[in-house]
């Protein structure tokens, strides 16, 4: 009886929710999980639903409940995407990357009865490119650091002010001072104003001292062809040449034929390509800040 | 995923604002989603050398999983003229397997697009619309990719 209840009122949180009523969806939520603690499809919800009214410590606990629930073996792909979601925009990018990867790995060997959506490989693969890059950018900037530069102490300093205005336009947001919208349109100002002064930082500092701070470019053999980003995940195909492993299966969904060549080739012709990705991996592991310019 | 292509189309347009082969050259970008782009053909006496032919490319947010939609345009100022060609309709819709959905490969972008329609202008001898130009200029409605066109004639 409980469980029903429960479903009841997750159904209506999930229509607030497609209505753009997020605090009216988080209540629905949270009513359900006091009927029925069970169910980790209710914890997942409401920790989208807080993703967006970017209350992400709860959209963690939320995340580790409905993961604690499913099991450490559970297929649960959309509370490890949600859970790097909110550990990201809490700036713990290592965290966020373990998580993305699991999701990845989820969508990518699904258990028999999983739901997956077409759109999840690329979804969850772009996310992990993300974590990725936010990692290499913390870890260039401790190595910055280490060397008692000043460009890391600029950047933390603006990172700081960023994270302050982005709890700022949160509790706003909490508080209903501002709505929807507009709280999204001070976050998306706020992370824009932030990427033209890091820019900007970049480029005086490659000017002034091009040996340490100039940008380079990311080698081409660590780039996919279709997206023109660095890759964490290469396939190879018949003919030899390597493409993101997610972006070539979205092509083949479509066309089953190399894109190069037009030879017909399906998406289980295609074999990981453990050297290139050794690779890449080496790449990520580099930490060394000349590529962000690229970004 | 919109994300995709915003990022991908951000890449072309920096690469293309630095360097492009001689007789293309960027119009306008300024919204990322449509771009302009002039093409003059070299050594072909059907095209003035000096006459540049506008396109235009609309992308969807799936590009470069979808092909772009690739148009010539008609303009009075500039004025820009639809080239003529056996594969290009008077209103600018142009029949090439590679911007269809069975002919387009996501490895290419809008600077290879440019050099094979600039090629395609540049060995054409034949000063003529495709048949039944009038008619299809007509009566078609239908987006550019959504036309079956046959590819009978490989040697144009």
């Amino acid at each position: 009886m409980a469980a029903y209840q429960a479903e009841q009122l997750k159904e209506k949180g999930n229509t607030a929710f497609r209505n753009g009523e997020y605090q009216e969806a988080e209540n629905l939520y949270t009513q359900a999980i006091q009927k029925h603690s069970r169910n980790p499809l209710i914890f997942t919800n409401r920790a989208n639903v807080r993703l967006k009214l970017q209350k992400n410590n709860d959209a963690v606990n939320d995340c580790l409940n409905s993961i604690e629930i499913s099991g450490p073996k559970g297929q649960n792909h959309k509370a490890f995407y949600f859970l790097a979601q909110a550990q990201l925009a809490l700036h713990h990018p290592h965290e966020a990357l373990s998580s993305a990867l699991t999701a990845y790995e989820q969508v990518l060997h699904p258990q028999p009865a999983a739901k997956i959506s077409p759109k999840d490989l690329e979804t969850f693969s772009s996310f992990v490119l993300k974590c990725k890059k936010a990692k290499f950018i913390a870890r260039d900037r401790e190595r910055l650091r280490r060397q008692g530069d000043l460009r890391a102490e600029l950047e933390d300093a603006l990172e700081c002010q960023k994270q302050h205005d982005l709890e700022h336009v949160a509790d706003q947001l909490q508080s209903c001072q501002l709505g929807n919208v507009e709280a999204s349109e001070r976050h998306q100002e706020i992370l824009t104003n932030y990427e033209t002064k890091i820019s900007e930082i970049r480029a005086v500092f490659a000017a002034a001292d091009p040996s340490n701070h100039k940008p380079r470019e990311v080698p081409d053999h660590l780039i996919d062809m279709i997206t023109f980003e660095p890759m964490h995940d290469p396939v190879i195909t018949k003919n030899g040449h390597s493409y993101e492993r997610a972006t070539i299966s979205e092509h083949l969904k479509r066309s089953p034929t190399d894109p190069l060549t037009r030879d017909p080739l399906t998406i289980n012709d295609l074999r990981p390509n453990l050297g290139l990705k050794a690779a890449c991996d080496e790449f990520w592991q580099s930490g060394a800040s000349e590529w962000i310019g690229e970004w | 995923m919109a994300g995709m292509s915003s990022k991908r189309l951000q890449k072309e347009l920096a690469k293309i604002q630095g360097t492009l082969p001689p007789g293309i050259s960027l119009v306008s970008a300024d919204n990322l989603r449509e771009w302009q782009m002039d093409l003059t053909v070299p050594d072909n006496p059907i095209y003035p050398p000096n006459e540049p032919y506008r396109l235009r490319f609309q992308f969807s947010p799936n590009y470069p999983i979808e092909a772009p939609e690739c148009v010539f345009l008609a303009l009075p100022n500039p004025e820009r003229k639809v080239p003529i060609h056996p594969h290009i309709y008077s209103n600018g819709i142009i029949c090439l397997d590679l911007l269809d959905a069975q002919g387009w490969s996501p490895v290419h972008n809008v600077e290879s697009i440019c050099i094979s329609l600039q090629s395609m202008l540049a060995s054409n001898t034949k000063a003529e619309r495709p048949p039944g130009d009038a008619e299809f200029v007509a009566t078609n409605r239908r987006r550019p990719r959504d036309i079956n066109f046959l590819y009978h004639d490989p040697s144009v």
